[in-house]
């Protein structure tokens, strides 16, 4: 414990009115494992910053503590996949959509064709895999926040999250890196939660010359799941059947599960921002085919949340540049 | 050894696709296309000069066979023959696109070969770059009468006019060599010894000096001052490792106003990468 | 994205204050606020340079289309693939008609730094377009226009690209796509046994390819004019034989439509940097400590 800011890690998991951590779903309040404890004990920093990134660090007046990380592993109990006759129905939910969620409908224009034949369709929004995994997302994030606090440290920088599944587990792992940090002089953070950015180094610099301070780190998932209608799977899989058009047709129902998707996810985030901006937001969209234009789409966004805290300064417009090298 | 040809084949005249006609034609009307950057674009306009057109040229050339003597080095000049004429082809061609849009030269130019797998022995030569005319009107046309080529990029333009010099073409030279096997009795007699081999010293050498000296000559004829940024490039292509082309590759310039005007650079380090 | 400096200015001392600044901004809890946040992938360098052009970040915006590919159009056959290049621009133009109606949305006057992603497969092409909407902070345009455009403009160029082409006086106008399909001709056996032994070229090949190539060119010129461009920047050419039918060559170009604003081009004196390391460095931006040098390489 480096200093008197360490009894704030009690408050670590109350992050409920602080306006400060971007994560929904906070984890339980952990209990570090005995060699995180004993590693965090030791009186040396380490850091994960490259040297520029630790002398731009310096230049701030930012002293680095610590190397911190926090885990989350998620079991996907129930994930969309299923046979078509479930479709529209959550184990977890009673009726066929949670209020407030995306879902669109498709009729078969054909009338009765055959007990296989899918006369109807449907977009859905499946929030129980969106909770779950902000809940992961929100564990791990804790966890690594709970061993900055235990350092006393203000904040966490060059933050590196990584989300991978464990091969064919079934399960998901939460992996949180950054470099804990303390403010030269600085106060405590509202509610002793520290503020955290994947930025580090001359950006980190110029994000607070421009007047942009950091907040959290602040990531959703968004997960669609498309049931395809008799039309939808026409299309995506080429055949030939009465009905399907012989020239280039967009296929509503796919591209609509697509905006929708994409749409949440900003949705999601925006709900973490009180106000505050996004930057350098990634979105990255899997889509995993299940069968027959079935399909499961997950959206990822995830961002720098900043708090304006001063007005910009004019900077200098480019020129076109050449390099002699 | 036979050279490669004195003079590059005359190109057919307008040999081009119909398709490429039209496409010059919407160009004529004031649109200008470019794979030049914003950058680029701007230091191009700072230079003089504003980009017409993207044009292009390609050949499908089938590659003739052969016959390699095991355990002779030489030139292979049918095959060197086919790289530079199919070659030479696209670019012809590529000129023949910038001429018909009045342009005064092309700069970015990129060569390209690919293969398909559809195309036993034979290869697409792809010549790609962007047409610009000078806007004060002034003829920067070749000493052979044609569009300047060059593969400067933007920025490498700006500063080569600003040094007071100007591209005339891009010169090539090419040499398909096959480095001879060696003789399982030379192999089992320098066995774990460390030894240069004099041969196959020899034949690198060779290969290299001929496409060397073969750019030079083109840029010989188009009595130019110089030649920047020469690449030397070396590729097996499709036949087996021990047939190398050795392709040699640069912009002729000549010496214009001789006034340089380069601002004086800003010494920066960079923090990242 | 980087930066750097040259040796011999030094960062103001005020940097830490600043620092400081920052960190007591956080250790009140935020008074609750209404507003709606600004998501977007800018870098804090793109937001700046925008801001000192006189633009602002204003959401984060998408478009996206599935079209579908009828059926057998890549089996064996003669000369172009119409039907595959219609799918593509009617994806295309609808991703484009998204991202639009997106922007318009939020009230922006285009899209900057846009994403494209193209994908042709047996049964459809999909296509993503992922940028950020901005509008000038004033609200109005060049011309002094108030509302947002009708039509926003679409470019794929960065933040620093699109102020550089502005202090030009140029401005994006969208998006300009082409594409053209063909199936690789062929030769009679005849004709490929004569040609065993000789340096020749395939002429109907090339004219095949060439000509894809040129259509390609020219529909992405045509959508150009389309727009209203004058000129298109930074085209990307792809092509190659599809994954999933190796006798069809696919040819794809796309770029930045550009239209001059300005009553003339301005002229913008370049900047001559000498780096004294050995980097590569991919793209430089402003920082606000002083003149510093940038430069981009590519």
């Amino acid at each position: 414990m480096t200093d008197g800011t360490a009894g704030a890690a009690d408050k670590a998991g109350d992050t409920g009115d602080t306006g400060v951590t971007g994560v929904a779903g906070a984890g339980p309040p952990a209990d570090l494992p005995e060699a995180a404890v004993r590693r965090l004990e030791s009186t040396a920093f380490s850091s994960g910053l490259s040297v520029p990134d630790f002398a731009a660090c310096l230049d701030l007046g930012l002293q680095p503590v610590a190397l911190v990380q926090g885990f989350c592993v998620m079991q996907w109990g129930w994930y969309g996949q299923g046979s078509g006759y479930m479709r529209g129905m959550s184990p977890y939910v009673g009726g066929p959509q949670v209020a407030g969620s995306y879902s669109e409908t498709y009729r078969c224009p054909h009338g009765f064709v055959s007990n296989e034949h899918r006369s109807w369709g449907q977009n859905l929004e499946q929030p129980w895999v969106e909770d779950a995994w902000a809940q992961g997302y929100g564990s791990a994030y804790q966890r690594m926040l709970e061993e900055a606090t235990a350092h006393g440290a203000h904040g966490v920088i060059g933050v590196v999250d990584r989300v991978s599944s464990i091969a064919d587990t079934g399960t998901t792992e939460f992996h949180f890196l950054g470099t804990a940090v303390t403010v030269d002089d600085g106060p405590t953070p509202a509610g002793g939660v520290p503020w955290s950015t994947y930025l580090a180094g001359q950006r980190l610099t110029k994000s607070i010359e421009a007047g942009f301070m950091p907040v959290a780190v602040v990531a959703a998932l968004a997960s669609v799941r498309v049931w395809a209608y008799c039309m939808t799977e026409y299309l995506m899989e080429g055949s030939m059947s009465w009905g399907s058009p012989t020239g280039p047709h967009l296929v509503e129902q796919v591209s609509k599960a697509h905006m929708a998707v994409r749409q949440l996810a900003r949705k999601h985030v925006r709900q973490q921002l009180a106000g505050d901006e996004l930057h350098g937001a990634t979105i990255d969209v899997v889509a995993r085919e299940l069968s027959q234009g079935d399909e499961v789409i997950d959206c990822t966004l995830r961002g720098n949340r900043v708090r304006r805290f001063k007005d910009f300064d004019p900077v200098e417009l480019p020129r076109p540049t050449v390099r002699l090298v | 050894m036979t050279e490669q040809p004195e003079v590059p084949p005359e190109p057919v005249a307008h040999d081009l696709p119909k398709d490429a006609a039209h496409r010059l034609e919407e160009l004529e009307h004031g649109l200008f296309t470019s794979d030049l950057s914003v950058n680029e674009f701007l230091l191009v306009k700072e230079a003089g000069f504003h980009p017409l057109g993207f044009v292009m040229g390609s050949s499908i050339y089938h590659i003739g066979i052969q016959t390699r003597k095991w355990g002779e080095s030489q030139e292979l000049t049918k095959l060197t023959e086919a790289m530079y004429t199919a070659r030479e082809l696209a670019m012809n061609r590529m000129e023949e696109e910038a001429e018909q849009l009045g342009a005064d030269g092309v700069v970015g130019v990129r060569l390209d070969v690919n293969y398909y797998e559809w195309g036993n022995d034979s290869a697409e030569f792809i010549a790609f770059g962007t047409a610009v005319k000078a806007e004060d009107g002034t003829s920067y046309r070749n000493a052979l009468g044609k569009p300047f080529t060059s593969d400067l990029s933007g920025q490498d333009f700006w500063t080569l006019m600003q040094t007071g010099h100007v591209p005339q073409a891009l010169v090539m030279g090419t040499c398909v060599f096959h480095i001879a096997h060696r003789k399982l009795t030379q192999a089992l007699g320098s066995m774990g010894q460390n030894v240069e081999l004099p041969n196959f010293t020899q034949a690198l050498y060779e290969a290299r000096e001929l496409a060397m000296t073969r750019m030079q000559d083109e840029a010989g004829r188009l009595n130019a001052s110089g030649i920047v940024g020469v690449r030397l490039e070396e590729k097996s292509h499709q036949w087996g490792s021990h047939t190398i082309e050795f392709l040699a590759l640069g912009t002729a310039v000549t010496k214009g106003s001789g006034e340089v005007t380069l601002p004086k650079p800003i010494t920066i380090i960079s923090l990242d990468n | 994205m980087s930066t750097s400096f040259s040796p011999g200015t030094t960062p103001p001392a005020d940097i830490r204050a600043e620092m400081l600044l920052g960190a007591r901004s956080l250790a009140t809890p935020a008074p609750p606020s209404e507003k709606r946040g600004i998501t977007s992938d800018l870098s804090v360098d793109e937001a700046l340079l925008l801001h000192a052009a006189g633009w602002e970040p204003l959401d984060l915006v998408c478009g996206v289309a599935v079209v579908s590919v009828p059926v057998g159009v890549w089996n064996w056959g003669r000369g172009a693939i119409s039907l595959a290049s219609d799918a593509h621009d009617q994806a295309v133009d609808q991703a484009a008609a998204q991202l639009r109606g997106e922007c318009s949305k939020v009230h922006g006057h285009g899209v900057v730094g846009v994403r494209v992603e193209v994908s042709v497969r047996t049964h459809h092409v999909d296509v993503e377009l992922v940028g950020t909407a901005v509008r000038p902070i004033s609200g109005k345009d060049a011309r002094g226009n108030d509302a947002a455009q009708a039509m926003p403009f679409v470019s794929d160029l960065s933040a620093r690209d699109f102020t550089l082409l502005q202090r030009a006086g140029w401005m994006p106008v969208g998006l300009a796509f082409g594409a053209s399909f063909v199936y690789a001709p062929r030769r009679t056996a005849g004709t490929a046994m004569k040609q065993t032994r000789q340096n020749v070229e395939l002429t109907n090949y090339t004219e095949a390819m060439y000509s894809a190539r040129e259509s390609a060119m020219e529909k992405m010129q045509r959508s150009a004019l389309h727009a209203g461009g004058q000129g298109v920047v930074e085209v990307k050419v792809t092509e190659g034989p599809m994954s999933f039918a190796r006798h069809a060559v696919g040819f794809t170009a796309w770029g930045t439509a550009v239209r001059l604003v300005a009553e003339a081009h301005q002229f913008v004196q370049p900047q001559v940097v000498l780096p004294l390391d050995d980097a590569v460095v991919t793209f430089e931006a402003e920082s606000l400590r002083g003149s510093e040098s940038k430069g981009r390489r590519r």
